[in-house]
């Protein structure tokens, strides 16, 4: 925010600078001008008065002139005047030894400017003008003037300085005056930005304290964007909401496979009770119903647990091993078996890299793949779940035969645009637990599969909240 | 002389000690015209103003300065009558004897004589004329004895022209000038009146120090106050010599004579000049 006042005295400064200029640019111009009248009066002059002289070649004539003219004009700056002859050689000048008589007067005038042409270069001290002597339209000499310019000079240097202090004040008054002024016009934005959360943290609403009085075009913006950081909250708590009802889901989904997985061991076990009961005098038969009885309670026992781990909050800490897979498989394999599915199950992750990710929100992602994979795969499809680790990351792999991920789901695991219900069992839950361990996840079609892959990074210190 | 007589005219007639014969001294309604030339500082305007206030009290009436940028001017005026008087060089009296006459002759350092002095920069090394071969010569005026016939007929005795001589001839037409080209450099070498250069030595001690004296001619004549031949004795003429004559023995004459730096005026003799007179043949036997 403090770029703004900052920008605002850099323009001050340039115009400053671009007014300084113009107003050296305009005093040189002036000094130019009074400097031809004043050159072009001097030499009018002296042409006029050396003319005579000039025609008869007479060198004391025109050098008592030209001596007379030089301390006539004291303080008009001409500092030496030469008078050049036809042949270009020089007949006199108010200071012989300067210019001795005689002496080619290219030197005086290679340098010098007709009149007209006179300019004031920036650190010139002396400059020289020229002009002809004419009599009847033949030019019978010349006329150069060296003129002391060193006082135009030193204006335009005390006029610059006085323009840069003057200036310098003048934008540091305005640029400080300036930077008060918009600092105050823009504190309610800096407010508003802060609790926009500049620094990366989520929106806050500004108290109203900050919140300037009255229906000013800021209070109305503050008091709108409250109005939004409101909504922005109630559509975050209804979206932890839905993912907490996400949870749930996948346990609605398995609800009538459990039923049958326990209901179909039952007649089985039923039966058993019933062998013990009416042959309790036959040890084998009994032996035999028994073990059956002990192994169908311990089916039941374990998917009981299976479901239970599953969304037990006290688990989030436990670490990842391969029987928590087992545990998936026993809960999954029911549903596979209802819909005739053919299942592959490979699971090759070291337990060691296992270890480093927490059990419950990898178990989260693995069956809610796995029962979107069942409905995708159909009656009579293919399932097939793989793990791998190779000491950098574990991937869990799900692939289906079924028609691929419809655009629904794919927004669901892919986007993060607000999540619509439906299209996909908990798919979004799934984005939000691989994301909270730092992971990837990647879709691919291939050979008539659909395979997602969910790359997790091995963690060696602390496991992530989620 | 046909105006008539003037109270003024009587006084003065019988002021003067040369006997002029009183009555048409100064009787003319016209002031007296007397010529000027740079023989003297005549650019100096105290002295000028020194000089005519004695002349006027002496003589008796209004005494009017003629000046003109050339001897030549101021001598065709006195030949042509529009000058009652003229203070020239020696060289216009000796190349018009016949029709000047003298009316008085300055005395400078007790003898009506005085040098052409031939000078150069300060800082030349020449020792005479020769050494100032190939030199921009700064001349006075090409009537002037001092400023010009001096060093000419020593180049004629020579064989020899200014022109081809010099690197350049300039005419200054003042001897105060041929000092002034010489000190700031515009020429190299001039020939200037000995009694100028010394009596600039006192006035203007910045110019002469600027220059030094490479050869001092023989003594010749002084420059002579002259008249026409045929005025010479006329009443006015012979007042203007008497006032000259008895400069000294005033205290208004002293004054002017001090500022001139003169001693006084002889009526002098045309034997004076014959020094002249031998240097203007010498010229016009080269040719």
């Amino acid at each position: 925010m403090a770029r703004v006042p900052l920008i605002a005295a850099g323009l001050m400064i340039l115009f400053g600078i671009f007014a300084s200029q113009q107003v050296l640019s305009a005093l040189t111009r002036l000094q130019e001008q009074k400097l031809r009248e004043l050159a072009q009066v001097q030499l009018d002059g002296l042409e006029v008065a050396t003319l005579p002289s000039i025609l008869h070649q007479d060198v004391w004539e025109v050098y008592d002139t030209l001596d007379r003219a030089a301390r006539a004009s004291k303080g008009m700056r001409a500092t030496l005047l030469v008078v050049g002859d036809a042949q270009g050689k020089v007949l006199a000048a108010s200071d012989p030894r300067r210019a001795p008589v005689g002496e080619p007067m290219a030197q005086f005038t290679s340098n010098a400017t007709p009149v007209k042409d006179l300019r004031l270069p920036s650190g010139a001290d002396f400059i020289r003008v020229v002009a002809p002597v004419k009599y009847h339209d033949e030019t019978i000499g010349t006329i150069a003037a060296e003129m002391d310019v060193r006082d135009l000079a030193r204006e335009r240097r005390q006029a610059g300085a006085y323009l840069l202090l003057a200036n310098a004040a003048a934008t540091l008054v305005l640029a400080v005056g300036g930077a008060f002024l918009m600092g105050r016009t823009l504190r309610p934005l800096a407010t508003l930005a802060h609790h926009m959360g500049e620094s990366g943290g989520t929106p806050q609403p500004i108290p109203d304290g900050l919140i300037p009085p009255g229906k000013t075009e800021v209070s109305r913006l503050m008091h709108n964007y409250n109005a939004m950081v409101g909504a922005v909250q109630a559509r975050g708590e209804a979206e932890r909401r839905l993912a907490a009802r996400e949870r749930f889901v996948s346990l609605g989904r398995l609800s009538s496979s459990l039923a049958h997985e326990i209901n179909n061991p039952l007649g089985g076990l039923l039966n058993a009770v019933d062998t013990i009961q009416r042959f309790s005098d036959r040890p084998e038969a009994v032996r035999e119903s028994a073990d059956l009885l002990d192994r169908g309670l311990r089916h039941l026992r374990d998917v009981a647990r299976a479901t239970l781990d599953l969304h037990r909050t006290d688990m989030a800490d436990t670490p990842l091993t391969a029987r928590d897979f087992d545990d998936l498989r026993l809960l999954f394999a029911p549903e596979v078996a209802r819909f005739s599915q053919n299942l592959t199950w490979q699971i090759t992750a070291a337990e060691g890299d296992l270890e480093s990710l927490p059990a419950a929100p990898v178990r989260q992602i693995a069956l809610n793949l796995l029962l979107n994979a069942a409905a995708a795969a159909g009656p009579g499809g293919g399932v097939q779940f793989r793990t791998a680790s190779d000491g950098q990351d574990v991937r869990l792999s799900v692939s289906d035969t079924g028609p691929g991920l419809p655009p629904e789901a794919r927004a669901r695991i892919f986007e993060d645009g607000p999540a619509e219900p439906g299209g996909g069992v908990g798919l979004r839950l799934v984005r939000d637990l691989a994301r909270g361990l730092g992971g990837m996840i990647a879709h691919d079609r291939n050979g008539g599969e659909t395979v997602l892959t969910v790359t997790l990074p091995i963690r060696r210190e602390g496991v992530m909240e989620c | 002389m046909t105006q008539t007589l003037t109270r003024r005219g009587f006084l003065s007639a019988t002021a003067t000690v040369l006997g002029a014969s009183a009555g048409a001294v100064l009787a003319e309604a016209r002031p007296f015209a007397l010529g000027l030339t740079p023989v003297f500082l005549s650019n100096d305007t105290d002295l000028l103003r020194n000089f005519q206030n004695y002349l006027q009290s002496s003589m008796q009436g209004p005494v009017e300065f003629v000046q003109r940028r050339t001897y030549e001017e101021i001598t065709g005026m006195l030949l042509e009558g529009s000058l009652d008087a003229a203070w020239v060089c020696g060289y216009p009296y000796v190349q018009h004897e016949d029709a000047f006459a003298l009316v008085a002759v300055p005395v400078w350092q007790y003898q009506p004589l005085y040098r052409s002095y031939l000078i150069a920069a300060k800082d030349s090394g020449a020792q005479g004329l020769t050494d100032l071969r190939g030199t921009l010569h700064a001349f006075s005026d090409p009537n002037s004895n001092s400023g010009f016939l001096v060093t000419a007929s020593d180049l004629a005795a020579l064989d020899e022209r200014p022109e081809s001589f010099f690197r350049r001839t300039i005419f200054t037409y003042g001897h105060r000038n041929v000092v002034r080209a010489i000190a700031v450099g515009l020429a190299e070498s001039g020939s200037v009146d000995g009694y100028v250069w010394e009596a600039l030595t006192v006035v203007e001690p910045e110019l002469t120090d600027q220059t030094r004296i490479v050869q001092r001619s023989e003594l010749l004549g002084f420059p002579p106050v002259v008249c026409r031949i045929d005025r010479a004795e006329t009443p006015s003429i012979r007042a203007l010599q008497a006032a000259l004559v008895n400069m000294p023995s005033t205290a208004t004459g002293m004054n002017a004579l001090t500022l001139l730096q003169l001693d006084g005026f002889t009526p002098g003799s045309s034997a004076l000049f014959d020094g002249i007179a031998a240097r203007m043949r010498r010229l016009n036997a080269r040719g």
